[in-house]
């Protein structure tokens, strides 16, 4: 029998379920670096595990702060 | 009334004169009929995350309020208009805000600067006593995870076995 492959699945709780204390604000830039990467893209939910509702509050957040110029819309340095 | 914010940015290189009258025309603005200015905030310079008119810093200045829906268009007609100002948004907080509402808000606001001081001081504080107090609980904090990680890696071999 051939061995079967196992997957593995890490277990993710979305961060702001857990925390209730964590707030999503657009002006908070140090929360909102950790769901961007490098170049400024927003993380998509299934990598960070965030549930769907507050993954819309984090996605809208940081639409603002590039708005407002506090995250970049792409790169980390600007030119 | 509506509750609202506003952040603008104004150029960089302004001197403390023409910042203060900027704000203050702003806030007229925003004072006028019935509204009222819950917090103002002046974030001061900072770095932009993109060049704004080929500028790459910024003076923020942050505002929440309770005003007219007429007075945001006619502040934003202004923020055009004037030159100083580089870039604005305003994001609307509340449908109907009342007299005690703005008051509960102000309250928020006086609390949170409360408990901004009280951790800077802990912080202070903490960096001072650092010695025998911090490291035994750090300890106990490696230990578990890595008793779990043992455990899980036993469980794997034993179902891999069957």
């Amino acid at each position: 029998m051939p061995p079967k492959k196992r997957i593995f699945h890490r277990k993710r709780v979305c961060r702001f379920c857990t925390d209730s204390e964590m707030i999503i604000d657009y002006k908070d830039v140090k929360v909102l670096r950790n769901f961007v990467t490098e170049r400024g893209k927003i993380i998509p939910r299934r990598i960070f595990g965030t549930c769907a509702s507050h993954q819309r509050q984090v996605c809208e957040a940081i639409k603002r702060a590039r708005q407002i110029a506090l995250l970049p819309y792409s790169g980390n340095t600007p030119r | 009334m509506r509750r609202y914010e506003t952040i603008y940015i104004l150029r960089p290189n302004l001197g403390e004169e023409e910042i203060t009258k900027v704000v203050e025309s702003t806030n007229a603005i925003l004072n006028s009929g019935d509204g009222e200015i819950i917090a103002l905030d002046q974030w001061g310079l900072r770095k932009l995350a993109y060049l704004i008119k080929k500028e790459s810093n910024g003076y923020y200045v942050y505002c929440d309020y309770a005003t007219a829906p007429d007075n945001v268009s006619e502040m934003e007609r202004k923020f055009r208009i004037d030159d100083t100002v580089m870039k604005y948004m305003t994001v609307k907080l509340a449908e109907a805000i009342d007299t005690a509402g703005i008051e509960a808000a102000r309250g928020d606001y006086e609390a949170a600067k409360v408990a901004a001081a009280k951790a800077a001081e802990e912080e202070e504080q903490e960096t001072e006593e650092q010695g025998g107090d911090k490291k035994e609980p750090v300890k106990e904090a490696v230990k578990e995870p890595v008793q779990e990680a043992a455990k899980e890696t036993e469980e794997v071999k034993e179902t891999s076995g069957e």
